[in-house]
């Protein structure tokens, strides 16, 4: 007869073992050309999904039969060098098991939809590869007990989000979009990547494990940082640029509407649901640390409603479905982020319950709204014959305003708070200015030193030659 | 891609010219271009090439290609995969080659033959061209210069490389050349220095060792040789060049930034929320005033967007505001700074309209068709989104110039400056030298023989070559690819007719269906489940055109063709007995309604939001789950609960009027008798049914109902405005059941016999469902019919779900008729199904005639099926003439819509569904951002065979001759080829078909047809378009 652990440790395995399992396969098939069929497809998902979704159930289950509630699973340490260890690790607890749930559930019913919805779309293959390594992602994220697992998962989801914003790649719209929101998710990642290797340069020991820098003298939600004070600043803001890249807070929103390139499925549930939470997820998981500095509780307080504010804003005076509803979205994730914020600020360790139970609810009900986006004619029609005349629509709000202010407000909204345009004009566009000015001083001084123009890759041709060479 | 010649009027040819009247009129003339599709809710197919329908079909869409930048025909490489695979014949290709050429195809192209061999040539083997630089890489790097094209025969290989041997060992270097008369020996004196050079590569001695491989090698570097020295010199053809003249265009070409992406991105957004019919929550303020002055308003506040290119917005806006200048003189004027001459007005306002069509084109619509939606726009709006787009191109335009060019001069200048920078590419030598060296690998020449050809030989050769370039190719294979399917039709038609037995004896009962070609397998089975059945089709709006509300709809909808504006309104009343139910019923809708309208606007909002997410969010995933999983499960319970809430059963339509006015209120509702009689009378002698009525009659409008499908009017019924059109036939029904009307009837001559009771219905074509209303008023007398009938149709749609089921991949072809059924059901209920059924895909053939000619004809859902007898029609062909104007252009704008979009899908059409986002209530865009996206997803014109209409009309040529000269739109339509027709004589049966301006008579090809069982047995396990076959035994 098996302990309890040993059976939580394999159905463990088994909740990490189906979408790797998944990418395995469809990944592979695509990597050697072998074009696998819809039919085939579509089955490895169902067994990938309900493998994974009902062995998470299995242990949810468990864990509230035994009243467990933290369970590790160590898959080793795999590197190991003074100072350094890299170690695959997964808990088990009260954040990571519903939001590992919400994930196979959401992402196997989105699957169940693209299964259809994609039907003899050439990018059928690709779409469900993608797809499998965001399940991945997904799943390795809300589960990882240390940083560098957090990283993996978050990369994966990264990853796949991007190529899945570039998924129509004829057009050159999508591609612009995908290449926007990875530039966004790379700064997060990098941020994310300094805080770990912050986490791990402060630890004698080399290991960024929460178990040991977050769980002090209790679990999630109730733990507390073993981080030394002069630490906690430097890595705290760092997770918070993470969270904020990654749940389009204030000042990387644009990304969000740009998002809607892709098939609506994966606009539905990628960007609308589950991906948007990550910022937010990584915060519930950090707040140990967040809470340690009323400055960092402060600053996520901030962000957040800052984010919630322009969002709604913005929100209302979008014109297109996709648009608003990735509005809608982000005004939660605002909102949520200012929960989380606040559990940390006041030390109420239960208000992170409460931003748990808001990611869970958004994640359903927006994931629904997405996925009927189509349908708004319809809707739209069926509400107007219940009511039995033209939908309502008040004027808008701030009419006690003046005009003026109306004006610049609307504006502001229809314009997505000038986000984009800032981050070009006062990031992007001075940072490539200043490169593009080191080049130029280089090339002076090249030019000077050998007397004629040094660069001879300005002058090579894409290919040169003529007629009579080519015999 | 100018546009050009839309109308090419000179400026000041007046004494009286006014420069602003000159340029209302340009822009009026140049919106022609514009999409001519409303609001995605009223989805009107109509030719998308409608602003070219004055010109002959080919050269329309030669000019719509120019102007739009789209492709008008299949590519090349489709057409030549259609001929791989049997669709087009080599037979009909050589057919349709030789007509277009006429008597000059016999005529002799220096070194290859005739001018019909190069021309089949050039069609049957891919030529690939492209950029110089492209074309060399492919000729060093691929295998171009090793081996004969694979395409080529083993036979024609051999020969190629034994004559060159040949002709290197002997002429070549045995020295005989110098005798020869070549381009090429002449110009470099006397002797073929560069082929001699070549060999002088190669060790000679060890040549007549050389392995096959090796010959083969040097058979290809001689052939590229002399093609290279051939086409060298020769004048470039004089080919209108690409003439830009937007700034934009030339910027583009000259530093590769795009100016419209900056200009789109803002004005989309702009665009959206001033056409935006009720899905923001804060609606743009100030849109009463018009596009322009809102625009101004909200763009000259201070702390405006910090992107660069848009910093002298707010002066250039205050100082219009301080000049009221008026949307038309801004026009003016920025045309002016752009330096735009008043010759060039209209091209330019043109190109610069189609840069943003769709939205451009909703604009246009939504103002002149102010009553199609809830919030219509002032006149004018296209003139102010025409003055805004040039204020913000200056902007664009200046600011891209001086950022990449450096440029400080006027926007006047500009074009000038660029036009030196930008390089535009006419054929050159390599172009050229690459498709000779192709074509002549696959049509037997050798270089020797290329080599013996004169300047003056390979001039003529290669402007032969170029005649024939790529859209004239692909005309030639898309008329080649309509006569293989033209020929198929009309042996069917001329075989079929001659069979034909006239109409039933005493039917049991009758069934009248809309024409649509949907319709055409649901009477197909009918009539093969009770043969005793009489079928007829008609426009589906059955001659009442009207403003309909149902009992529990908001508003009127129009129930007619698009060209017609209803001049009645009807409205479905409630039985007096259920009045109270259905008042209690609509106050718990309204109460529903108005809950659920806060909770959708509440979940997006903030405070709101945050509670209903949080609290509730987590229910939503069980209708998430259960509507995506259990589709047809869930829609049913869905079904269940709003039959509790829904308006009751026992409803009558309004119909008789009491005042003398029609009005949407109370006494102008319905029609007079005599209205009433008109339109009965017109609908039975249109389709030929004044006598020999049976007991039943049964009149079946149709709609189509999917889930998560913004382009679900589209699938509608045509002829009802994109509408449903149930309420049509229990309309006309209705009225045919009013002993008034008929006694009106009787004295206008059409006996309705007293126990004949018409019953109006409504087939949905996605769930292949009928219903029926009123049948509570059926005499009892005929209840026992009507259930029978009623039988028989059922089973007529379980097959009819089964032979559509054959066309959709993702059911198997195993189904039973049962499952069938079941599977349109679950299509129609599913959110994730994006083709919930495929609309109007693969109709080609328009039949008007009696039915006759094609019962028992399997014609595989392609035909739009017209009743109409010649016999009961009068001598001026009235009837025809009536029934044409209506068929024309329904059948007509449907089959061009499917045509355009599916030949350039990306182009014409939507594009793919997948991306597709709803912008402010009136159309699709793709992703986030995007042009509104006209014309139809590429889902519902994956199958369709691109093929202008065969019109198969019942009638003599004179009389036919006669129509077309009266109707003008009829006579364009078949003058200018963008319908094919093809007549039935009425007595004789013999077809004719409309060519070269007459009726040609039609011989049948073939002596026979294929003959099935049943429709079943003869499409049973095949996924593709049929051929046309006989049925039953």
């Amino acid at each position: 007869m098996p302990s309890v652990d040993q059976v939580i440790f394999w159905l463990g395995a088994l909740v990490i073992a189906a979408p790797t399992l998944l990418v395995a396969q469809l990944g592979l098939a695509s990597l050697l050309d072998a074009k696998l069929s819809e039919r085939t497809i579509n089955r490895s998902n169902q067994t990938a999904v309900v493998t994974g979704l009902c062995a998470a159930a299995a242990i949810l289950a468990l864990m509230l039969l035994t009243g467990s509630r933290h369970v590790a699973i160590d898959f080793g340490t795999w590197i190991e060098i003074p100072h350094f260890h890299f170690s695959i690790k997964f808990v088990f607890d009260r954040l990571s098991v519903p939001l590992a749930i919400l994930s196979f559930l959401l992402t196997g019913t989105i699957g169940a939809f693209a299964s259809k919805y994609m039907h003899r779309e050439r990018g059928y293959n690709r779409f469900f590869v993608l797809y499998a390594l965001f399940l991945l992602g997904l799943v390795v994220t809300s589960l990882a007990d240390t940083i560098e697992t957090l990283f993996a998962g978050w990369e994966f989801v990264g990853l796949s989000s991007a190529l899945l914003v570039a998924f129509f790649q004829e057009r050159p719209a999508p591609p612009k979009n995908g290449l926007w929101v990875w530039t966004i998710y790379r700064l997060s990642d990098a941020a994310l990547l300094l805080a770990a290797v912050v986490l791990h340069h402060h630890h004698a020991s080399g290991e960024g494990d929460f178990d040991e820098l977050l769980s002090i003298g209790g679990f999630w939600p109730e733990g507390h940082t073993t981080l030394a004070p002069g630490y906690v600043l430097p890595v705290g803001l760092l997770l918070i640029v993470a969270a904020a890249g990654k749940s389009g807070l204030v000042p990387f929103s644009g990304w969000l509407p740009r998002a809607m390139e892709g098939p609506t499925p994966s606009s539905a549930v990628f960007y609308g649901a589950l991906s948007i939470h990550l910022g937010a997820f990584l915060l519930l998981r950090a707040s140990p640390i967040l809470e340690s500095s009323h400055w960092l509780g402060l600053t996520v307080v901030a962000i957040g409603f800052s984010t919630a504010v322009i969002a709604s804003l913005t929100g209302s005076v979008q014109t297109d479905v996709k648009s608003a509803l990735s509005f809608a979205c982000l005004a939660q994730v605002g909102i949520i982020v200012v929960e989380i914020g606040l559990s940390c600020l006041l030390q109420w360790p239960w208000l992170r319950y409460v931003a748990l139970v808001h990611i869970l609810g958004h994640g359903c009900l927006r994931t629904l709204q997405f996925v009927r986006a189509p349908s708004l004619l319809r809707v739209y029609r069926q509400l107007e014959d219940a009511i039995g005349d033209r939908l309502p629509q008040a004027a808008g709000p701030f009419d006690r305003f003046a005009e003026p202010i109306r004006l610049w407000l609307y504006r502001f909204g229809l314009e997505r708070g000038y986000l984009d345009s800032l981050l070009l004009s006062c990031f992007v566009h001075p940072f490539t200015r200043a490169f593009r000015w080191c080049d130029a001083l280089e090339r002076r001084w090249t030019d000077l030193l050998t007397g004629e123009a040094s660069r001879e890759s300005d002058k090579v041709q894409p290919f040169s030659g003529s007629l009579e060479d080519l015999t | 891609m100018h546009a050009l010649a839309v109308g090419d009027r000179q400026p000041n040819e007046s004494a009286t010219y006014s420069p602003l009247a000159h340029l209302r009129e340009a822009i009026e003339r140049a919106a022609r271009l514009l999409p001519s599709q409303g609001p995605i809710t009223v989805f009107i197919s109509q030719n998308t090439l409608q602003a070219f329908e004055h010109l002959p079909f080919e050269e329309a869409v030669k000019r719509g290609a120019q102007v739009f930048g789209h492709h008008s025909y299949l590519s090349e490489d489709r057409f030549r995969h259609e001929l791989a695979r049997g669709r087009i014949r080599h037979a009909d290709l050589l057919e349709a080659l030789a007509e277009d050429l006429g008597t000059g195809a016999y005529d002799a192209v220096p070194g290859v033959g005739t001018r019909l061999d190069l021309r089949m040539a050039m069609l049957q083997y891919p030529l690939r061209t492209g950029p110089a630089e492209e074309l060399l890489w492919f000729v060093a790097e691929t295998d171009a210069l090793r081996k004969v094209r694979w395409e080529a025969s083993a036979a024609d290989r051999s020969r190629l490389i034994a004559e060159t041997r040949h002709w290197v060992l002997r002429d070549l270097r045995g020295g005989n050349e110098s005798s020869l008369a070549g381009a090429a020996a002449r110009e470099i004196g006397g002797a073929p220095a560069g082929l001699l050079g070549l060999l002088d590569r190669f060790d000679e001695s060890e040549m007549e060792s050389w392995s096959e491989a090796q010959w083969e090698g040097l058979t290809l570097q001689m052939l590229w040789r002399v093609c290279c020295d051939g086409v060298r010199g020769i004048p470039a053809p004089d080919s209108p060049r690409a003439f830009h003249l937007r700034h934009r265009d030339l910027l583009l070409k000259a530093t590769g930034n795009d100016t419209d992406q900056l200009v789109h991105d803002l004005l989309i957004k702009f665009c959206a929320a001033f056409l935006d019919q009720g899905l923001a929550s804060w609606p743009l303020p100030g849109r009463d005033r018009g596009f322009f002055a809102a625009f101004r308003a909200v763009y000259r506040q201070a702390g405006g967007p910090p992107d660069g290119w848009l910093w002298g917005l707010r002066k250039e806006l205050a100082r219009l505001d301080a000049a009221e200048t008026s949307p038309v003189e801004s026009v003016r004027e920025s045309l002016e700074l752009l330096g735009v001459s008043p010759f060039h007005w209209e091209p330019f306002i043109a190109d610069t309209l189609v840069a943003l069509r769709g939205w451009g084109g909703m604009v246009r619509q939504v103002e002149v068709r102010g009553d199609r939606v809830p919030r219509p726009i002032a006149e004018g709006s296209l003139v102010e989104f025409l003055a805004v787009r040039l204020i913000l191109d200056r902007l664009a335009v200046a600011h891209v110039a001086s950022q990449s060019l450096g440029y400080r001069g006027t926007l006047a200048d500009l074009r000038e400056t660029l036009r030196d920078h930008a390089q535009f590419d006419a054929p050159g030598d390599e172009q050229r030298a690459f498709q000779m060296f192709q074509l002549a690998q696959v049509m037997r020449l050798t270089p020797s023989e290329l080599h013996r050809l004169t300047t003056a030989q390979w001039t003529s050769l290669v402007s032969e070559i170029e005649a024939f370039a790529g859209i004239e190719r692909q005309r030639l294979f898309h008329l080649a690819y309509e006569r293989r399917f033209r020929t198929q039709a009309l042996d069917a038609i001329a075989l079929h007719a001659r069979q034909a037995t006239g109409r039933p004896p005493a039917p049991r009962f009758q069934v009248v269906c809309c024409l649509d070609e949907r319709e055409e397998s649901l009477r197909r089975h009918l009539e093969e489940v009770a043969p005793d059945v009489e079928t007829f089709g008609t426009a589906g709006f059955f001659g009442v055109a009207m403003y309909y509300r149902g009992a529990a709809d908001a508003h009127f909808v129009p129930l007619c063709p698009i060209v017609i504006r209803p001049q009645h309104w009807v409205t479905e009343d409630v039985a007096g007995s259920a009045e109270t139910t259905h008042r209690r019923r609509a106050r718990t809708r309204r109460v529903l309604g108005t809950a659920s309208h806060r909770f959708h606007l509440g979940s997006r909002g903030f405070a709101w939001g945050a509670l209903l997410t949080g609290a509730v969010g987590v229910l939503a995933s069980i209708p998430l789950v259960a509507r995506i999983l259990f589709p047809r499960l869930s829609a049913r319970i869905a079904r269940r609960f709003e039959g509790l809430v829904q308006a009751p059963e026992q409803t009558a339509l309004h119909l008789g009027r009491r005042d003398e006015q029609p009005g949407p209120e109370n006494g102008g509702l319905g029609f007079s008798p005599d209205e009433m009689t008109s339109a009965a009378e017109r609908l039975l002698r249109d389709i030929g049914l004044t006598s020999g009525l049976s007991r039943l009659v049964l009149l079946i409008g149709h709609g189509s109902n999917s889930q998560n499908n913004p382009h679900n009017s589209a699938y509608m019924c045509g002829a009802c405005g994109g509408a449903a059109g149930g309420p049509n036939a229990r309309a006309v029904a209705q009225m045919l059941n009013d002993p008034e009307v008929r006694a009106q009837l009787a004295a206008r001559g059409i006996a309705i016999p007293a126990e004949t009771w018409f019953v109006g219905g409504y087939h949905d074509t996605c769930s292949d469902s009928i219903t029926f209303a009123d049948w509570e008023r059926i005499p009892p007398s005929h209840r026992d019919e009507f259930s029978t009938a009623q039988r028989d149709l059922d089973a007529a749609c379980d097959r009819n779900a089964h032979e559509r089921c054959r066309r959709f991949m993702s059911a198997p072809l195993k189904l039973s008729f049962a499952a069938a059924r079941k599977h349109v059901e679950e299509r129609a209920d599913d959110l994730a199904q994006t083709r919930p059924e495929l609309g109007h895909a693969s109709n080609a053939i328009c039949l008007v005639g009696r039915r006759e000619l094609s019962r028992g004809l399997f014609l595989d859902r392609r035909a739009f099926l017209t009743s109409y007898d010649p016999s009961q029609d009068d001598d001026e062909s009235s009837i025809l003439a009536r029934t044409l104007q209506a068929v024309f252009p329904v059948c007509g704008g449907i089959n061009l819509q499917y045509y355009f979009s599916s030949v350039d899908n990306q182009g014409f059409g939507a594009g793919t569904k997948l991306p597709h986002n709803i912008a402010a209530l009136v159309g699709v865009m793709d992703g986030a951002a995007s042009d509104l996206r006209t014309g139809l997803p590429w889902q519902g014109v994956e199958i369709h065979e691109p093929m202008r209409l065969l019109f198969i009309i019942e009638t003599t040529a004179e009389r036919m001759l006669r129509i077309m000269d009266n109707h003008a739109g009829i006579g364009q339509m078949c003058r200018n080829g963008w319908v094919q027709l093809a007549l039935v004589h009425p007595a004789s049966r013999a077809v004719s078909v409309f060519q070269r301006g007459q009726f040609e008579p039609y011989q049948p090809r073939d002596a026979a047809l294929p003959r099935a069982a049943s429709s079943v047995d003869w499409y049973r396990g095949w996924r593709d378009h049929l051929e046309f076959a006989q049925l039953g035994r």
